[in-house]
């Protein structure tokens, strides 16, 4: 049976966010999301709020948006209502792709059908899936435009890599990566990219023939860092942790947008298979050294830094970016590109200040919450300044 | 060779063989327990009423009371442990926990006074009885909840609530013993004076301990290891040292946890783990207890015990069914709730301890009651509470799923 593609309005906009549940004495995850929805359920924020695999996680579907503003307007409230319900539950809520220190084997499989279906088949790696990442949807017309899109914007995941990075920390250790939950995803079987078709015809003999050997029942069944959704008619970018504020969290939708109708304008006919031989190796160096990744170039030969490539990027879809109101969110992706700061170094300045995993999870919850002690650079202990000057 | 370098026969017990003893007896009776699904601490307490008959036979009866040190130390870890659970900034978030402990600390305490009063307590003998049926055993329902893994709203707020009525049933206990004071016509001043420096004294005591830790780690590396050595100590020192100032343990190792929790200092001090190490203290904990519960106390007391026992589960399911739902929890939730705050032990014992030493001739039917609701309570709290944490959906599932079919139904 053939996927049917939903049409939407082209260039739309959503957001998901999957958030870290954290008790207050520790800031290790904990159980609480199965009270803090039934709270939430009640308070009528402006996005859906949903469980997610494990009963530490929770996700924030946001409606659907046109323009840049309103979308982190929505965000922001949604942000304050989980803020007061977690409150009342003495539960804290923060951003960030992976947890820095919780032992995956505590974690507790969200009592849904599906999910304990995954969690029957993956074993471990469900568990191992308590890592939070943001998914973009971004309308398209048709399923060819999706399946076109899905393959352009395959060039551009290590900027969503480096943009979003903030899981330095796993299992208690610096990985050394800027970010670690990427890990986590390709572990499963069916991740990676979409296959190389060349329409949403193609595609869905490619989807019968998965089908036909029993591999895959949905498109949920594939782990691909960006899919085409054909029951919302978006593509939907799965690559990105989730930022440690809602606001960069908006704009990164926003670049998405931008660039998604950059790629739509400026049909491009070359041959994509040379970009996914080079994929692979763009999305390590953007996982591991973030802006300062070196990227191949498949059509120049040449290798570029990732951060001259999205400033180069930035330049080149401003007019379109100011076209769909988002002039606001690509300066400031562009000015965090230019001093390098992601999440993942504000991470490890934390660590390096606090010398306790813990204290950075306080943190990191406190900047989600848009505490102003927690936006800047943070107070540096008396302690940490001791020990600096020894 | 000189005989005097080998050892006299029978060979003399020191505390030292006992706590080993009792700590591996112990932890066997937990596993035997846990065999059987039921909490491990019935199988502590089961292995200490076993051994008090055995105790007397050998005649170690005042080595047990030497052993009373692993008691207090354990005590202070526990007390410690909850006072830091403590959040008072929650009860300001959300007022219903507030009215869900005051609910059921009252409820509870009002009715056990009204049972003991018809049973023809005098009123002060009634009113003590009552404030120590006002706290739930903190050991119990941390070690309960530990085994069986809880997480969850139900589980957090059984720790508030433990740590409030443990906070209240000792300042009761405390100014109470201002009236017995009066009754047996000690002079005013002592009457005022003494809860007066029970009470100061121990939030001072706690505050200057939270101050010190604090300061010294500050000193040293930020690392889990070190802060717990660093906690460790300074909670056996400050069972010590309430001891030696005749300050309340309680109220001095609450204090210390809670004055030592993060809140607003800097975040000096770790919020370190100190389950492992204090498994230890409880095993000996619960033993002790066991051991030293007069069985016949039970026989003595009868049909009061009972009654104690009664009101109070009546009183605590009452204050928490009446307010916790208003704070969004669920009916299923709210009764376990009520069910984990019902177990009584050391606490009660301890309050009754300090109570009995002032006036070792007071009331001497008050303390059968009292010991009598403890014993009962010894073995069904635990139950009560390991049904209540899996009535509410939080403990974990037992044991892990058997591998399905492995392969995605259609």
């Amino acid at each position: 049976m053939p996927l049917d593609f939903k049409t939407s309005d082209p260039l739309t906009v959503g957001v998901e966010l999957e958030l870290m549940v954290l008790n207050t004495r520790d800031h290790d995850l904990t159980r609480g999301a199965p009270d803090l929805l039934a709270r939430i359920a009640k308070a009528g924020l402006p996005s859906e709020v949903k469980p997610e695999i494990t009963e530490s996680m929770i996700e924030v579907n946001s409606t659907v948006h046109t323009r840049f503003d309103p979308l982190a307007a929505e965000l922001a409230a949604t942000r304050d209502g989980i803020v007061e319900a977690a409150g009342r539950l003495n539960l804290a809520v923060a951003g960030g792709g992976s947890h820095p220190f919780h032992k995956w084997s505590d974690r507790r499989i969200y009592p849904t059908e599906r999910f304990l279906q995954v969690s029957a088949l993956y074993g471990y790696l469900a568990k191992q899936f308590t890592v939070f990442g943001q998914h973009i949807h971004v309308g398209v017309a048709s399923g060819d435009d999706a399946i076109y899109l899905t393959h352009r914007m395959a060039r551009y995941i290590p900027h969503f890599i480096a943009l979003s990075a903030s899981s330095p920390f796993y299992q208690g250790e610096d990985t050394s990566f800027e970010t670690s939950r990427l890990h986590a995803v390709s572990a499963f079987p069916l991740a990676g990219h979409l296959p190389e078709v060349g329409s949403w015809e193609e595609f869905n003999r490619y989807f019968d023939e998965m089908a036909g050997y029993g591999i895959v029942s949905s498109m949920k069944d594939f782990y691909w860092d960006i899919r085409p959704k054909p029951e919302y008619g978006t593509i939907e970018i799965r690559i990105g942790d989730t930022p440690l504020t809602v606001s960069q969290a908006a704009e990164l939708a926003a670049y998405a947008q931008v660039l998604a109708a950059d790629l739509l304008r400026n049909r491009d006919s070359e041959p994509i298979a040379p970009q996914y031989l080079v994929y692979g190796y763009n999305r390590f160096q953007a996982c591991r050294f973030g802006f300062e990744a070196m990227l191949a170039d498949p059509r120049a030969h040449t290798h570029i830094r990732l951060r001259e490539d999205l400033l180069a990027t930035l330049y080149r879809v401003q007019r379109i970016g100011d076209e769909l109101g988002a002039t606001s969110a690509l300066r400031a992706i562009g000015d965090r590109a230019d001093r390098g700061q992601n999440d993942a170094r504000w991470l490890r300045e934390r660590f390096s200040q606090s010398g306790h995993l813990a204290d950075v999870v306080r943190l990191q919850a406190a900047r989600w919450r848009d505490e102003p002690a927690a936006t800047g650079t943070g107070a540096v202990p008396a302690t940490a300044k001791l020990r600096a000057a020894k | 060779m000189d005989a005097r370098l080998l050892p006299s026969l029978p060979l003399a017990f020191n505390p030292a063989v006992l706590f080993g003893v009792l700590l591996v007896a112990g932890m066997l009776g937990g596993e035997v327990a846990r065999q059987l699904r039921l909490p491990r601490v019935i199988g502590y307490v089961l292995v200490g009423f076993g051994l008090a008959p055995l105790a007397s036979a050998l005649n170690i009866g005042p080595l047990l009371d030497e052993a009373r040190f692993f008691v207090d130390i354990a005590l202070g870890l526990v007390l410690f442990d909850l006072g830091r659970r403590m959040d008072l900034a929650w009860l300001k978030r959300d007022w219903t926990l507030a009215a869900t402990s005051m609910g059921e600390s009252l409820a509870a305490s009002g009715l056990v006074f009204a049972a003991l009063h018809l049973l023809g307590f005098p009123p002060l003998q009634a009113g003590i009885a009552a404030a120590i049926a006002m706290a739930t055993s903190p050991a119990v329902v941390l070690l309960v909840a530990q085994d069986a893994r809880a997480e969850g709203q139900v589980t957090e707020r059984a720790f508030t609530l433990v740590a409030l009525n443990s906070l209240v049933a000792s300042v009761i206990v405390t100014m109470l013993t201002a009236s017995v004071h009066y009754e047996v016509k000690l002079d005013l001043d002592t009457a005022v004076l003494h809860p007066l420096y029970l009470f100061a004294g121990s939030l001072a005591l706690g505050g200057a301990l939270a101050a010190l830790a604090r300061g010294i780690a500050g000193l040293v590396e930020r690392s889990p290891e070190l802060h717990f050595t660093l906690l460790a100590g300074f909670v056996v020192a400050a069972v010590g040292l309430a001891q030696a100032g005749k300050l309340s343990v309680i109220l001095s190792l609450l204090a210390f946890g809670l004055f030592a929790r993060n809140e607003g200092r800097g975040h000096d001090l770790l919020a370190v783990d100190l389950g492992r190490a204090s498994r230890l203290f409880y095993v000996v904990l619960f033993v002790i207890t066991g051991a030293s519960l007069p069985l016949e106390a039970l026989q003595a007391a009868g049909f009061g015990a009972l009654a104690l026992v009664l009101a109070r589960t009546a009183g605590k399911f009452a204050g928490v069914l009446l307010f916790a739902p208003l704070g969004g929890l669920r009916l299923r939730q709210a009764t376990g709730l009520a069910a984990t705050l019902l177990p009584m032990s050391s606490l009660a014992l301890l309050l009754q301890h300090d109570v009995a030493r002032l006036y070792p001739s007071f009331g001497q039917d008050l303390t059968a009651v009292v010991l009598g609701a403890v014993i009962i309570m010894e073995l069904t709290g635990p139950l009560a509470v390991q049904w209540g944490l899996r009535f509410a959906g939080e403990s974990a599932p037992e044991a892990p799923r058997a591998p399905a079919g492995a392969v995605l139904e259609r």
